[in-house]
């Protein structure tokens, strides 16, 4: 295929998505100057420009959001794959669907405005009361408070919104299972809960990693849902209702201070600059990874 | 010499109905567990969707009016026009930019490139759609609202916009015009046709129609998305006026009836009202990405034989 | 439609008026068949007559598909499989199934052979015994016994089938039903696998489905012959090859075979 014209510039265009990478990854690279912080950068000390806190706040929310959305998602494709009739997946799949495509800031008024409240007032006080005997579920001074944000809370968010991201790869990596071979578990007098385990997930295996990586990647990169309900604060949690950052939420809460024409508010916009390109390695390397795992074409799915 | 039968050691009566050890009925219940168990999980993505619009809607709808859509805010109170048509614009521009980069790269990605270098390229626009929004928001600030001058903009966030949707159209072009049946192609390449009399006349009426659901669903995302024109452009009270003045938007107007909404409650009403409104304009256009793609498969049905 | 003559003590499978039916169509239409012990039986017809979904009918595995009604009897020793109280996860224990593709489970050549033996948690020995049993009735033995631990996918396409079999023998069913097992392979790997099948109907009762009629004539015992969902015509392969009753059959057989 492919009518070879003697000139490169037909094949230029198909270079944009790599130059506006590397546009973008140069901008920030120069924005941040990067000698400026030295390894102070890579500690604790958030007034010495250290960014560790809001890594650790970024996995501490990413984490656990991840393996929920694994564990629902990976029961509702074997649930849609193999256990209800056609029809009625066909109806329900496209509900996970449109969880992909609520906007990010209607996610965060929602989520403080409706849920925050529920949870502080209904959730934890029954958690820290019956479950509190475990390790960072019980409360302190500080935490839980009656408003409910704080990093459970965005757990919770996060977990709705890369749901979507994770049931859909892994309904992919179900169905690529072959059909005989399913058949040939279930053959042997197994259950098709048997064959599931057995057979068609460690056969799915690459596809199931895939939809881990991906969805880790969207977690962490994402930034205002996180923001509005994380209870924002540059400190480790005490618990798992006590206010946080992550690397995204600490950039947009303190872009305005960063934008003040002044020295200190200069060296911040630079501080932010690099903590955007770690974020960014970090979803990069995330997203290649996951992206080496699975072949999924593109879909009608808010943009998977 | 006469072995003892290898096909199962039972006397001539197999009773398929007994159980020995309970081993079958248990294996059989927990299987029975997984098949009404794990639909209910679907639940954990039914309910927050249902109560999510629920409340938007409960806070918004009751004293939503039609002077909602068409006055200017002030303050805390007033209407959604500004930010709307801030949005609108935004969005407008953004999908321009977003064409330009995306439209032509998806194209020479499917026309031009081999297998192997196509691939390539479709796996750096699909890495490139997992950039954070924040990031390419600040990107956006440092390049066009710093270095380029611009300041805080219409122009600013509208670039700054289509970029972040580049990827999703350099996607959907690129598969609409791989998906261009090939017995199509060589039909055309061998009755003499040109490569660009081929593109505009053979290819792009059948690719189009996908390129376009692609490009309502690039626009559903960056009509909802808020970190990218965060850093910008900022609200202002008044639909914008020039593409170097800035623009508001309804993500930016719920974001501020979020941060003031503990000392200004009705601004927090407010808010909800702007997202019901984006939530509105975000369902129309899913609507629309699958009318599209329900009709262009119709059409195209005879094509793929 | 002919029948066998009355049924012997010695019948394992007995199938008695099964029909199979789909919204508009009847995929089976009141097929009666006995399978007795130590016998392979071959299937054949052309494609659309049905014989995968009898074969199929035979295990229950029919019920996979939405939408399909079985009427009449499978009896496997004197009990109707479709009975409510008998549960498919038994039934298919005691009648394996080799499909056309070679089925392998992405794991070692020994937990593939043992993947029947760990659903019921039998004991790490038995589970021994049974492989080593399993792969050796299979003829598979000789070529993996020193590396039961290496991915069954590294095997060739017969020694994959061979596998297939050997993993439906660990849980020593009474009965194989073998769909088309060869028509993936090539001739050197089918002929290993015909030599299995030629072994293993001294022991349990095989039923092979099959396109090729040379290899019904080299390895079956009885050729049965569906036509559009009905049988037309069963008996010993020399008859049915040389002096068959039915025009259909004739038809069949001289177009394919002689």
């Amino acid at each position: 295929m492919g009518h070879r014209l003697a000139r490169w510039w037909p094949y230029a265009p198909a270079l944009i998505p790599l130059a506006l990478t590397v546009w973008l990854i140069a901008a920030l690279l120069s924005a941040s100057h990067l000698q400026n912080f030295g390894w102070a950068f890579f500690g604790f000390d958030v007034g010495n420009y250290g960014i560790l806190i809001f890594v650790i706040g970024s996995f501490l929310t990413s984490l656990p959001a991840l393996v929920l959305a694994m564990l629902v998602g990976l029961g509702i494709a074997l649930a849609s794959t193999t256990y209800l009739p056609k029809f009625v997946a066909a109806w329900l799949d496209p509900f996970v669907d449109l969880l992909a495509g609520i906007p990010s800031i209607v996610y965060g008024i929602w989520g403080y405005f409706v849920l925050a409240p529920f949870f502080g007032q209904n959730v934890f006080p029954w958690t820290t009361g019956h479950l509190g005997w475990i390790p960072g579920v019980g409360a302190n001074r500080f935490s839980p408070s009656p408003t409910g944000d704080g990093l459970a809370l965005a757990v919770v968010i996060l977990l709705f919104m890369i749901l979507p991201i994770t049931t859909v790869l892994m309904r992919d990596a179900l169905l690529s299972v072959p059909r005989d071979l399913w058949e040939s578990g279930l053959a042997l007098g197994a259950t098709r809960w048997e064959v599931n385990r057995r057979v068609a997930i460690p056969y799915a295996k690459r596809g199931i990693w895939g939809a881990a990586f991906l969805g880790f990647g969207r977690a962490i990169g994402e930034t205002v849902a996180v923001f509005m309900v994380i209870s924002q604060v540059a400190r480790l949690p005490t618990n798992i209702y006590a206010g946080t950052s992550t690397m995204s939420s600490l950039i947009i809460s303190s872009i305005d201070a960063a934008l003040e024409t002044n020295a200190s508010g200069v060296t911040y916009l630079h501080f932010l600059a690099e903590l955007a390109l770690v974020l960014l390695a970090v979803t990069l390397a995330v997203n290649i990874a996951g992206r080496w795992m699975i072949r999924r074409t593109y879909t009608e799915v808010a943009g998977l | 010499m006469a072995t003892a039968s290898l096909s199962a050691p039972v006397a001539a009566v197999d009773d398929l109905t007994r159980d020995r050890s309970g081993h079958v009925r248990r294996r059989t219940l927990f299987d029975r567990c997984a098949r009404w168990l794990l639909p209910l999980l679907f639940l954990v993505a039914i309910i927050p969707i249902v109560d999510l619009v629920y409340w938007v809607a409960v806070r918004a709808l009751p004293t939503f009016t039609l002077a909602v859509l068409t006055t200017n805010p002030s303050g805390a109170s007033g209407g959604l026009y500004a930010p709307l048509v801030g949005s609108l614009s935004i969005l407008l521009v953004a999908t321009l930019v977003s064409l330009l980069f995306g439209f032509l790269g998806g194209l020479a990605t499917a026309e031009y490139l081999d297998e192997r270098s196509a691939s390539m390229v479709r796996i750096t626009a699909n890495v490139m759609a997992g950039t954070p929004a924040i990031v390419v928001g600040l990107f956006g600030y440092v390049t066009f609202v710093q270095y380029f001058g611009w300041k805080l903009s219409l122009a600013a966030a509208a670039v700054t916009l289509g970029i972040f949707m580049t990827p999703y159209v350099f996607r959907a072009t690129g598969l609409a015009y791989t998906s261009v049946p090939s017995h199509i192609r060589e039909a055309a390449i061998g009755s003499g046709a040109r490569p660009l009399q081929y593109l505009l006349r053979v290819a792009s009426p059948i690719a189009l129609p996908q390129v376009l659901s692609g490009i309502f669903l690039a626009m559903a995302i960056g009509v909802g998305e808020t970190a990218p024109i965060y850093l910008t452009t900022t609200a202002v009270e008044l639909p914008p006026v020039g593409l170097l003045q800035p623009a508001s938007a309804l993500p930016l107007y719920i974001w501020s009836g979020f941060q003031t909404g503990y000392i200004l409650p009705s601004a927090i009403h407010l808010a909800f009202q702007a997202a019901f409104l984006l939530l509105v304009i975000v369902v129309g256009l899913n609507i629309l990405v699958r009318i599209v793609a329900a009709r262009s498969r119709r059409r195209l049905q005879g094509l793929f034989q | 439609m002919s029948s066998l003559p009355a049924p012997s003590a010695d019948v394992v499978v007995s199938v008695a008026d099964l029909s199979v039916r789909t919204k508009d169509r009847a995929l089976l239409d009141h097929v009666s068949i006995d399978f007795s012990a130590k016998s392979l039986t071959a299937v054949v017809g052309p494609s659309g007559c049905g014989k995968t979904t009898f074969i199929r009918a035979l295990n229950r595995m029919t019920e996979l598909t939405p939408g399909l009604r079985v009427e009449g009897t499978v009896s496997y020793l004197g009990q109707n499989i479709y009975d409510r109280s008998v549960n498919p996860v038994v039934v298919r224990r005691r009648m394996g199934m080799v499909f056309q593709r070679p089925t392998v489970f992405p794991m070692s050549v020994f937990e593939n052979a043992a993947f029947g033996l760990r659903l019921v948690r039998a004991g790490e020995q038995e589970i021994d015994a049974a492989v080593t049993e399993a792969l050796q009735r299979a003829g598979l033995w000789e070529e993996v016994r020193s590396e039961l631990d290496r991915p069954a996918l590294s095997l060739s396409g017969g020694q994959q089938q061979r596998l297939c079999i050997a993993r439906a023998l660990a849980v020593r069913p009474r009965v194989l039903l073998l769909d088309e097992p060869t028509s993936a392979l090539d001739p050197g790997a089918t002929q290993r696998v015909e030599a299995t099948l030629q072994r293993l109907k001294e022991d349990i009762v095989l039923v092979l489905v099959t396109h090729n009629v040379g290899q019904a004539a080299r390895i079956s015992d009885r050729i049965a012959f569906l036509h559009s969902g009905r049988l037309i015509e069963v008996g010993p392969t020399a008859d049915i090859l040389e002096r068959p009753r039915e025009k259909l059959t004739e038809q069949f057989i001289t177009g394919r075979y002689g």
